[in-house]
């Protein structure tokens, strides 16, 4: 065999070497995207799994409050414990700090108790340096060095961290003010900006006296941790992690978003798959004679079978080995130009480095050549069917139509049952094998669909030389024309859809825009729900911006994250107001009617899409959700106002710090609303349903509706002046008031708006480049099949100049026949990109991200895109055309003269 | 329609395929060329049909000077003025029979009902009624060979080039074609040129002429 392929197949290499090239690019090109985009999530996960691990610690199990922080009180309780070696309490602010240019930047605060933390977080273990900050050059012993752990004010940064400052202090923004801090020394923890104190000196910090968010623990030898957690009689609202939860957490974090990258990235290489399947099929159809001489001479069929997937193999290992080298070369540069999540926004503040696997290259590297082999598979299974005495007479075989057509109908229709099949791990397994089938049933059908178009278009050009020409050809020819467009249909179908999807996707996140964004107005105090728990306004302050000149309507939005499940990413529990749930939230799901359905006394809830995934939530039901809202003012106030009758908590601020607050009223899901903000699902309720349970009164965001002809500017200004005169009562100096005017931020709806777009652009802006490469490598199996042909058919075209037609004519007809064959594969391409849109819209992204959307077809791009497409394949063709049908062509015929 | 060659020369390079010749072919006469292979039989008949070009002398049929037209006008003039029959047939595989006659009547852009008419007649004439609609691979040799005859002559060339057109026939097929070849120019007063090596074929023509390295002659 390797004899063989040193002669037979090399020749073929050496005579075309740019048909055999084009196949392996189009290996090289889908093992080189799917390797980057693999490389770029391993290596951002990889990190910023490690600096979440550098910040949890190495604990053998931690404590932390469903939402927010909870009672200190419980740290003693737990240390005491016989079955713990030892207890760390942790209290974990996110919050902002104001670098060198005044911008804020997100900052982790985490405040230890350095006596117990060493052994069990020694990545945050504060390091003190006499270089760190200006005041250490005052301390004069090495003892005052450890004791700057214990001083307030005083912090530890990391790498990130240390970016941010100012003369040796960090600005760290605790509510709507600025507190500066010294850095001490610094934390070996990497990721993102995170600061170490000592934590009574963060509590102090953020106001947070007696809170904790967290307690470390290492069991005691022997201890079992399910008996310890019953024993423990955690209150409700805390609960206990293992510490897998949290990698588990990040990994389902973005697991969809990198299975659907991998999966896009992988459509490129089963396209490549088609290039090989058309360069091959032409190759052995070229060669038939060659192969039928061989087999005379004793070579078995089974052994020509094997001579083609041989060949087949060493474009795979050609293509993938270069594939592993280019997807290298492409991740790092990717990581250098968009970060580590490809710009899809789940790893933020990671910079990760490129980490290299080898057993994952091999892994990449052997698909390839799989994809090379599935690609050969069929001309391998040709070359072995070759009936010997009539090929070496140049009859071939006789075309044998519709053979396929019915295993393809059952593909389409075993595709199609499939998709309906749901999610395996949270991802669509089945909906993607679906796709693949319904891609491969529908290109079998191909042959079919030539047949049933062009027998009908045939006697109307019965008598017109040039296009009669063209579309006989197709018809007889048609399972050629069906491989040689293969690759077409493929890159199209994929192209098609992913329009299809991302315009689907981006109308409705319009229409949701408009729903959620019904003021003309927003100021915020935070950009992540985490920071809003330390910026927020009070509900005196949203009384008075909603009473400035100008405004006329003021409404408050409070954001609270929910750990609802220890596996999962948080949720989010909006508070808003919810007069009219049907025009203020775009549900899917609900009542037409406020309040209608919700029984008395219940509080009703309105589920995003992805509580009904993930939790199992149904609208209709009542919820029994946990709302354990540990802050003790907030507790105090509530019960003392009245707001939470004694009765309707559960257990109130005890001594034993099992909680300080808990309210059971019954919650009743009142509908389901649409949510593209937060993937692992949010829960709305009535801001004053909220507030009456929780005695939260702060908000986070602010929605402002000004009086006619009010400026815009004028009331930003006011605010502005109001929050600076706010903070000015106890500032510390006019600087500092001024500073807290400009901790909060202003956008106009249609700033938001057209934010929200730039971002969705540029999140689908690989799908772009996606696709234009799949349709590329797709043109390249045009070109391929059309060159190839055209060599073969030059005693054709020589014929035709005999009979009088110019060479002109002769390029018209190839041409003709490119534009026959390319129209036949962009209806097909459409057809079935509009199939496969269907199921990424209705199926894959419901699977995935937890959220549907209408399907919107553009249908005036879809129409340009297949003229292009068919334009680009009729110039290709005519490209091809002149290269054989020159004046040699002519004198072709005379080889047999 | 009279064929005139005068002192035409060929040369590829260096080397001389043929020098000085000259013949005349007059309207409806029979010529058969033969010559060693390699001699240049098939080139010159390539000049004939303006096909190839030369380097010396002229090739003039009817009024028409073939060296004086571009490429352009001489596909247009072959598609109305020359019929070939070829060795090998060369019949368009993805045209059945009735297509393939038909089609030098739909480049001259006839009517359809003219062509369904003529194609009906020449293969009536060629003795292929009712094999219209077959796909050449459904023929033998000598019926393709007839097909080709067939699309030669449907529409009434004032000349035919044939080049071996029995060479791939047994010799009762050759002679049956050679029967519909000959009666066909014949039926419609065309010339008909024939390059060959069979002496069955060159006996049956009005003059046979021999092409040597140095010119042609009787």
């Amino acid at each position: 065999m390797l004899t063989l392929l040193r002669t037979f197949s090399w020749q073929e290499v050496l005579h075309h070497p740019w048909r055999s090239a084009a196949a392996a690019v189009a290996i090289m090109l889908g093992v080189a995207l799917a390797f980057a985009v693999h490389l770029i999530n391993a290596s951002a996960l990889s990190e910023f799994s490690s600096a979440v691990r550098a910040v949890n610690g190495q604990s053998d199990l931690e404590l932390r409050a469903v939402s927010g922080n909870f009672n200190e009180n419980l740290y003693a309780r737990v240390a005491e414990h016989s079955g713990i070696a030892l207890a760390s309490p942790v209290l974990e602010v996110s919050t902002y700090a104001l670098d060198a240019q005044g911008n804020k930047r997100a900052l982790k605060v985490l405040g230890l108790d350095a006596l117990v933390a060493a052994s069990l977080s020694p990545a945050l273990m504060p390091m003190p340096s006499k270089d760190a900050g200006t005041d250490t050059a005052s301390w004069d012993s090495s003892d005052d060095l450890r004791f700057a752990m214990f001083e307030p004010r005083k912090a530890f940064a990391n790498a990130a961290a240390r970016s941010l400052q100012k003369d040796g202090r960090i600005h760290i923004i605790t509510g709507l003010q600025t507190t500066s801090v010294q850095t001490a020394g610094s934390v070996a923890a990497g990721g993102s900006a995170l600061v170490v104190m000592d934590i009574a000196a963060a509590q102090d910090l953020f106001g947070l006296q007696g809170q904790i968010s967290r307690i470390d623990l290492r069991l005691a030898a022997g201890a079992d941790s399910a008996a310890l957690v019953t024993s423990l009689a955690l209150p409700a609202g805390v609960q206990a992690q293992a510490p897998g939860d949290a990698e588990q957490r990040i990994g389902n974090l973005s697991r969809a978003y990198r299975v659907n990258m991998t999966v896009l990235a992988l459509v490129a290489l089963f396209t490549g798959a088609f290039l090989v399947f058309s360069v091959l099929s032409l190759s052995v159809a070229k060669r038939a004679q060659h192969m039928a001489l061989l087999g005379v001479l004793g070579l078995t069929a089974h052994q020509r079978l094997q001579l083609v997937l041989a060949e087949a193999a060493a474009l795979g290992v050609v293509g993938s080995a270069l594939g592993v080298a280019l997807g290298t070369g492409l991740a790092a540069l990717a990581m250098q130009l968009l970060g580590g999540d490809l710009g899809g926004g789940y790893f933020a503040g990671a910079t990760p480095s490129l980490q290299w696997s080898t057993p994952a290259a091999l892994l990449y590297g052997a698909l390839g050549v799989a994809a090379a082999l599935v690609g050969a598979w069929w001309p391998a299974r040709a070359a072995q069917a070759l009936p010997l005495a009539p090929t070496l007479k140049g009859l071939g075989s006789a075309a044998q139509h519709g053979r396929g057509a019915w295993a393809a109908a059952a593909l389409v229709l075993i595709g199609a049952l499939l998709v309906a099949s749901p999610p395996v791990w949270g991802i669509p397994l089945g909906a993607y094998v679906a796709i693949g089938m319904l891609l491969v049933g529908g290109i079998g059908l191909l042959p079919a669909l030539v047949a049933l178009s062009y027998d009908r278009i045939a006697p109307w050009v019965a008598v017109r030389a040039l296009p009669m020409l063209a579309i006989e050809r197709a018809r007889r020819v048609r399972e050629t024309a069906a491989v040689a467009v293969s690759g077409v249909v493929a890159a199209l179908s994929l192209a098609v859809a992913l329009t299809v999807m991302v315009a689907s996707f981006r109308t409705s996140v319009m229409q949701w825009l408009d729903v959620v964004l019904p003021a003309p107005l927003y100021v915020r105090t935070a950009t992540s729900s985490a920071a809003g728990q330390v910026l927020n306004f009070s509900a005196a302050q949203v009384q008075a911006i909603g009473a400035l000149p100008g405004v006329a309507r003021v409404s408050g939005l409070r954001t609270v994250a929910l750990q609802l499940d220890p596996a999962q990413p948080s949720v989010m529990l909006v508070a808003r107001d919810l007069d009219d749930p049907a025009r203020d939230l775009p549900l899917v799901q609900g009542p037409t009617a406020p309040a209608s359905g919700v029984p008395p006394g219940a509080i009703a809830l309105y589920v995003s899409e992805a509580m009904v995934d993930l939790y199992a939530t149904k609208p209709g039901q009542s919820y029994p959700l946990n709302l354990k809202f540990s802050d003790v003012d907030i507790a105090k106030l509530a019960i003392n106002s009245g707001v939470i009758s004694s009765s309707a908590t559960s257990s109130s601020a005890t001594s034993s710090g099992a909680t300080t607050s808990l309210a059971k009223p019954d919650f009743y899901i009142a509908g389901v609303w649409r949510d593209y903000a937060r993937q692992f699902g949010a829960i709305a309720l009535h801001q004053r349903d909220y507030a009456r349970i929780t005695g939260d009164t702060k908000v986070n965001d602010l929605a402002l509706w000004p009086s006619a002809g009010a400026d815009p500017q004028a009331i930003e200004q006011q605010i502005r002046s109001y929050v600076s005169a706010q903070f000015a009562m106890d500032a510390p100096s006019a600087d500092s008031a001024a500073q807290a005017g400009k901790l909060v931020e202003f956008s106009s709806a249609q700033e938001i708006r057209t934010l929200s777009l730039q971002i969705f652009d540029r999140s689908f802006a690989v799908t772009y480049w996606l696709q234009a490469v799949a349709i590329a490598i797709g043109l390249f199996g045009v070109a391929a099949s059309f060159s190839a042909q055209v060599l073969a058919r030059r005693k054709e075209f020589g014929l035709l100049a005999h009979l009088g037609l110019t060479r002109r004519q002769i390029l018209q007809v190839v041409a003709f026949e490119g534009a026959a064959w390319t129209a036949i594969g962009s209806v097909a391409g459409c057809a079935l990109g509009l199939l496969v849109s269907g199921v990424l819209v209705h199926v894959v992204n419901p699977q995935s991200f937890h959220w549907t959307m209408d399907l919107t077809v553009p249908w005036l791009r879809l129409a340009l895109l297949c003229v292009a497409v068919v334009a680009a394949g009729t110039a290709t063709a005519w490209l091809a055309g002149r290269a054989a049908a020159g004046k040699d062509a002519v004198l072709a015929v005379k080889e047999d003269w | 329609m009279t064929l005139r060659i005068d002192n035409l020369s060929k040369r590829y390079g260096e080397t001389s395929v043929f020098a000085s010749v000259s013949l005349q072919v007059q309207a409806g006469e029979f010529v058969a060329i033969v010559g060693e292979s390699g001699v240049g039989k098939s080139t010159l008949l390539n000049c004939m049909a303006g096909l190839d070009s030369w380097d010396a002398g002229r090739v003039q049929v009817g009024n028409t000077d073939l060296g004086a037209m571009n490429a352009e006008q001489l596909a247009v003039w072959r598609r109305q003025a020359v019929g070939f029959v070829f060795q090998a047939f060369h019949v368009l595989p993805h045209l059945d029979v009735a297509q393939n006659i038909g089609l030098p009547l739909m480049l001259l852009a006839q009517p359809k009902a003219v062509i369904q008419a003529q194609v009906a007649l020449m293969l009536e004439a060629v003795g292929l009624t009712g094999l219209g609609a077959r796909l050449p691979q459904q023929l033998s040799g000598g019926q393709l060979q007839r097909v080709a005859i067939a699309r030669a002559m449907v529409h009434r060339p004032p000349l035919v080039l044939a080049d071996e057109p029995t060479g791939n026939l047994d010799p009762t097929t050759a002679q049956r074609t050679m029967d519909a070849l000959i009666a066909q120019t014949r039926a419609h007063g065309a010339s008909l040129v024939l390059v060959t090596h069979s002496e069955a074929a060159a006996s049956r023509a009005d003059r046979v002429l021999h092409l040597t390295a140095n010119g042609i002659a009787a």
